[in-house]
């Protein structure tokens, strides 16, 4: 408890006092009314320094703890478990409003963390109940709105969804231009699918969408191409080179 | 090589559909599989008639007839499947031009053969779109013609306005268009619109000779000679509308522009060199051919991947030729119309190689196999949903770039499903010669084939008229024929009709 209180008054070696030894209790209430008590002037505590001639200390000691009006102890552990008790008050009513907000919890929390470093949850999905009522009947109700077909696992539908949303509701979405030329009949392309249109349609489809993801790869590279472009490109002509014929 | 009456070589050829004819595996000694080409009526005729005439007692010299080098090729170690002649053939170095084969890449005889690619490593034929109709340009077609002369060197011996020293070339060799896309050339959406994404990745310029490497780095950005030109081309018709679409070609008049070249003397050196190391090649590993002309080498030896990684080198060079004459000509654009190629919206639709050969899987008798596909004055042609076509065409079938000849029209064909099963998604290239050069310069004056081309409205710029003939439209078969066949035959699939109102050629 001793060295807690001195951690807490930030003494400077808390693990190293021993009450028992006069001199270093003598220098260690010297230092808690230098620091943080200041109960006399600093000329005025000219024979509580004096901390090698333990003779007049105790005497200045004496008259010290009348001064601050300390109650009569039987150790000198007592006496300066009290002294730092009233050096903490001190400390505190210095400014009650730094400590306004800790309490148990949040102490015990903060212990915690020492301890056992846990993954604070940041996503607030990671806590969710994806089975849960409410959130199915929710995915329902987004899906009846942006009219999603029904799937009976509604997480694949809830995936549909986000697709939808990114890919049509999405601020880079609505600033899109519109896309301008002759709509392409995808039903009758070059390539050969099936005659039956209960297969044609879907494999139709699912072409179009690796199409689709191609494209955006294929816009990725360039882009890569056009940007590496920008450092490297300087193409010259030289006319004087030239020999037409011969 | 068998000599037979025409009468009896008949016997060994059969019709099997409207335009395709098979060849029986016993038309020429040692064939592992069979052979076939493609050809309508008018086609059919030439093709025939190319081997009566050899059968003529006394007919040597030249190459051998289309017919019989697509036969030589089909007993060539390792060949898959069969050795398919496309509607434009033409005889050639050992492979006739529009002979396509597949090798496959786990039989340890399967071989490689430079004739199979042919001299001009890469050749192929880009096509730019601009937001520019007939009406905007008709008018300037003249000044837009000599600036396009002015930007892009043409004709033998010319040498590139780009400056590029030996280090430049080295890491062109080795890069491709990656290498024109860091020098800021081109525009990362070209990239996209190319085959093989212009880079062969296999590609190492220390297996090209320093002789190669001398030819091609003053001829780097520039057009060539021959049969190569770039067009100022009009979209006449419309076939497949929402296909063009996806290519950016909305509507009939619209302007585009057509490069045709390769890896100019480069290319040449690098097959050159290989032939004769495979002779030796051929000889140590007893490789036997038919025809001498088919020197080749096994895939997996010494020579074979030499040539592999030199020609995937070469390749490389074509693209970035073709990257800087894109370059040059949306500068010239840029200038004539005073605004950015951005705006004019000159986006490549696309770039084909007509003649190389890649590591692709295929379907053979319902298993995936890995093959080494020969395409030698053949277009590769993929179709919807095929993982190596760029995305923008998933739904089209990769785009097939058909050059006309000069004056005539150009195609752009999609490729097929069909296409994938019978051709090795394979198809047509051009016209494909009907004279030999010679003959055309005996038959055919410049002047009269120059005065032709201006009453049909053609801006024209070349170089050397005198080789103009060479080139004229009577020295080739009807490219219109040549599309209907592939088109009839389901091996691709017509989309857009070009014609020239401007041609530069060499």
């Amino acid at each position: 408890m001793l060295k807690l209180k001195l951690e807490a008054l930030e003494h400077p070696a808390p693990n190293n006092v021993d009450v028992n030894d006069r001199k270093v209790f003598a220098s260690t209430i010297l230092w808690l009314e230098d620091q943080k008590i200041r109960q006399y002037k600093i000329e005025d505590r000219v024979d509580l320094r004096k901390v090698d001639r333990l003779d007049i200390w105790e005497q200045a000691y004496e008259n010290y703890k009348e001064d601050l009006g300390m109650p009569q102890f039987q150790t000198p552990l007592e006496e300066i478990t009290w002294l730092l008790g009233y050096a903490i008050r001190l400390e505190f009513l210095d400014s009650p409003d730094n400590y306004k907000t800790i309490n148990s919890i949040e102490v015990s929390k903060e212990q915690n963390k020492s301890l056992a470093p846990s993954i604070q949850a940041e996503n607030f999905f990671d806590n969710m109940d994806f089975n849960h009522k409410d959130f199915i009947s929710g995915v329902r109700a987004l899906a009846n709105k942006l009219k999603v077909p029904h799937h009976s696992n509604h997480l694949i539908q809830l995936e549909a969804i986000a697709r939808i949303v990114h890919e049509r509701l999405s601020p880079s979405a609505k600033n899109r231009q519109a896309i301008t030329g002759t709509p392409f009949p995808f039903e009758k392309g070059n390539d050969v699918v099936s005659d039956d249109p209960a297969l044609d349609y879907p494999v139709r489809i699912l072409r179009l969408l690796q199409i689709q993801s191609l494209r955006q790869l294929q816009t990725k590279i360039n882009e890569t191409i056009v940007a590496v472009q920008d450092l490297t490109a300087n193409p010259k002509t030289d006319t004087k080179l030239g020999k037409v014929g011969r | 090589m068998v000599v037979r009456p025409y009468n009896e070589e008949l016997k060994y050829l059969e019709k099997i559909s409207d335009c395709c004819w098979r060849i029986k595996k016993e038309f020429q000694p040692n064939m592992k599989v069979e052979g076939c080409f493609y050809v309508n009526s008018r086609l059919e005729r030439l093709m025939l008639e190319e081997l009566k005439n050899s059968c003529r007692p006394g007919a040597v010299g030249g190459f051998l007839p289309g017919v019989k080098q697509i036969a030589n090729v089909a007993a060539l170690p390792g060949i898959v499947g069969r050795s398919i002649g496309l509607p434009d053939i033409h005889s050639g170095y050992g492979f006739a031009i529009g002979n396509m084969a597949a090798f496959d890449m786990n039989d340890p005889t399967s071989i490689v053969s430079p004739g199979g690619v042919g001299f001009d490593i890469n050749c192929g034929v880009r096509l730019l779109r601009t937001n520019l109709f007939e009406k905007d340009v008709q008018p300037v077609k003249e000044q837009l013609a000599q600036s396009l002369f002015d930007h892009i060197p043409v004709g033998v011996g010319s040498k590139g306005i780009i400056p590029m020293n030996a280090h430049d070339l080295e890491e062109a060799l080795e890069m491709g268009m990656d290498w024109s896309l860091r020098e800021g050339y081109v525009w990362a959406e070209d990239k996209e619109h190319c085959e093989e994404y212009g880079r062969m990745l296999n590609a190492d310029p220390s297996k090209v000779s320093l002789r190669a490497k001398k030819r091609g780095l003053p001829q780097l950005g520039t057009l060539g000679a021959g049969n190569h030109y770039a067009e100022i081309q009009i979209v006449d018709e419309i076939y497949d509308k929402w296909s063009a679409s996806k290519m950016g070609i909305e509507e009939k008049g619209q302007v585009c522009v057509m490069i045709h070249s390769g890896s100019r003397g480069f290319g040449h050196q690098v097959a050159t060199d290989a032939l004769v190391q495979m002779e030796k090649a051929m000889k140590r590993d007893q490789i036997e051919t038919n025809d001498r002309q088919l020197a080749c080498a096994r895939i997996n030896s010494q020579e074979g991947q030499d040539y592999l990684k030199a020609m995937a080198a070469a390749a490389n060079f074509a693209w970035v030729n073709r990257s800087s004459m894109t370059f040059l000509t949306r500068q010239a654009f840029a200038k004539m119309f005073t605004t950015t190629p951005d705006d004019l919206d000159m986006h490549v639709i696309y770039d084909v190689s007509h003649n190389i050969a890649k590591v692709e899987n295929h379907i053979v008798n319902g298993r995936e196999k890995q093959l080494l596909v020969h395409r030698k004055g053949s277009t590769r042609a993929f179709p919807p949903h095929h993982p190596l076509i760029p995305v923008d065409y998933q739904l089209t079938g990769q785009p097939v770039l058909v050059g006309g000849t000069m004056g005539t029209c150009s195609y752009v064909l999609t490729g097929t499903e069909k296409g994938m099963n019978e051709t090795f998604g394979s198809t047509c290239h051009g016209a494909g010669r009907a004279l030999s050069r010679a003959k055309s310069r005996r038959n055919l004056d410049y002047k009269d084939v120059l005065e032709k081309l201006e009453e049909m409205g053609i801006a024209i710029r070349v170089a050397s008229p005198k080789l103009v003939m060479e080139e004229a439209p009577e020295s080739y078969k009807d490219v219109t024929d040549v599309v209907d066949t592939c088109h009839i035959a389901g091996i691709s699939k017509k989309c857009i009709k070009l014609r020239p109102i401007a041609v530069i050629k060499g």
